[in-house]
């Protein structure tokens, strides 16, 4: 993986929460990063985010949706991930979802995961209880 | 009777039963399986987004990092980084801290840093501390500019160096 400019230092990781939005709470808006788009750095949201473009980096939301001409590399922390794109990384969140047009490499911690026929799939799945998940402050050194 | 020729009604009329359950498939056949797509389908599919190129920086997002485009970008959250589009939108309470490069950027939040872009519109909740580097500016009444307008853009396109002389969002990876 590129190394994100050494000068940018990664922000606190924004956790999210294990139980899902309550009926009252707005509904914050979600972001769309488009096709022609490629980001490269720390992503952070309490929303939802929808990448059909390129990103590399680190990206924190509530629900992360990699649509299937997307390609992220980088680690994703979110509490659903629904992945129909590429992804060369980690994935630390309670429900994932591997579309048929998925292609992930590396590793995902969950809690939940489902995995459509069709998905390529090269990724260890350690499963971890949601404590795991409500107490992760920072992500674990990635391991060969 | 040839026994290539099929004569279905002269087996029905013998009532055949040996020969009916190759006759006819067998009625008590289990229902076929569903395919685990279909169960797995009920899933919530995610929203086509309103214009595929096109990007919303929610204003609950933060990035710290950059942002290339090929296409228009409206950014309505934090950015701490460059950001190269064709159109940018800079909407109120979005805040940018670096550089935007553009043809067009309109700007009604605040940017700490530098516009370089054709076309320029700062609205009335614009805050912009740095230098804007344009073709065509249009100041509404209330922005607030901090920094110098120079109609310079395009004019040093010679220099390598200069970030905007070269193509916006050039693919760094495929």
């Amino acid at each position: 993986m590129k190394p994100i400019g050494f000068f940018m230092t990664a922000p606190p990781l924004r956790t999210f929460r294990t139980a899902p939005r309550g009926q009252g709470e707005a509904e914050m808006p979600a972001s769309y990063l488009g096709t022609a788009l490629t980001a490269e750095g720390f992503l952070d949201t309490d929303g939802d985010i929808h990448i059909h473009g390129r990103v590399f980096g680190r990206v924190c939301a509530d629900r992360l949706v990699l649509g299937s001409g997307g390609y992220l590399e980088g680690d994703v922390v979110a509490r659903d991930v629904h992945i129909g794109g590429r992804l060369t990384g980690r994935i630390f969140a309670l429900n994932v979802t591997l579309d048929s047009s998925a292609d992930v490499t590396g590793r995902i911690f969950h809690h939940e995961v489902t995995v459509i026929k069709g998905a390529r799939v090269d990724a260890r799945m350690p499963w971890r209880p949601p404590s795991y998940f409500e107490s992760l402050e920072q992500l674990p050194e990635p391991r060969q | 009777m040839s026994i290539f020729t099929r004569d279905d009604k002269a087996h029905d009329t013998n009532l055949d039963q040996a020969a009916r359950p190759r006759e006819n498939p067998p009625v008590s056949a289990p229902p076929v399986a569903k395919p685990p797509q279909a169960i797995a389908q009920p899933l919530s599919k995610p929203a086509a987004p309103p214009v595929p190129g096109v990007s919303v920086i929610s204003k609950a997002l933060k990035i710290t990092g950059q942002l290339e485009s090929t296409e228009d970008i409206r950014i309505d959250g934090e950015v701490d980084g460059d950001v190269r589009g064709v159109s940018v939108t800079v909407g109120s309470g979005a805040k940018v801290k670096g550089t935007v490069y553009g043809n067009a950027v309109e700007l009604s939040g605040t940017i700490d840093g530098k516009i370089e872009a054709e076309k320029v519109v700062l609205t009335s909740t614009a805050r912009m501390s740095g230098d804007v580097v344009h073709q065509d500016i249009r100041i509404e009444s209330g922005a607030f500019i901090d920094g110098c307008c120079r109609p310079g853009f395009g004019k040093n396109a010679d220099k390598s160096a200069h970030p905007a002389s070269r193509p916006v969002a050039t693919p760094i990876r495929t």
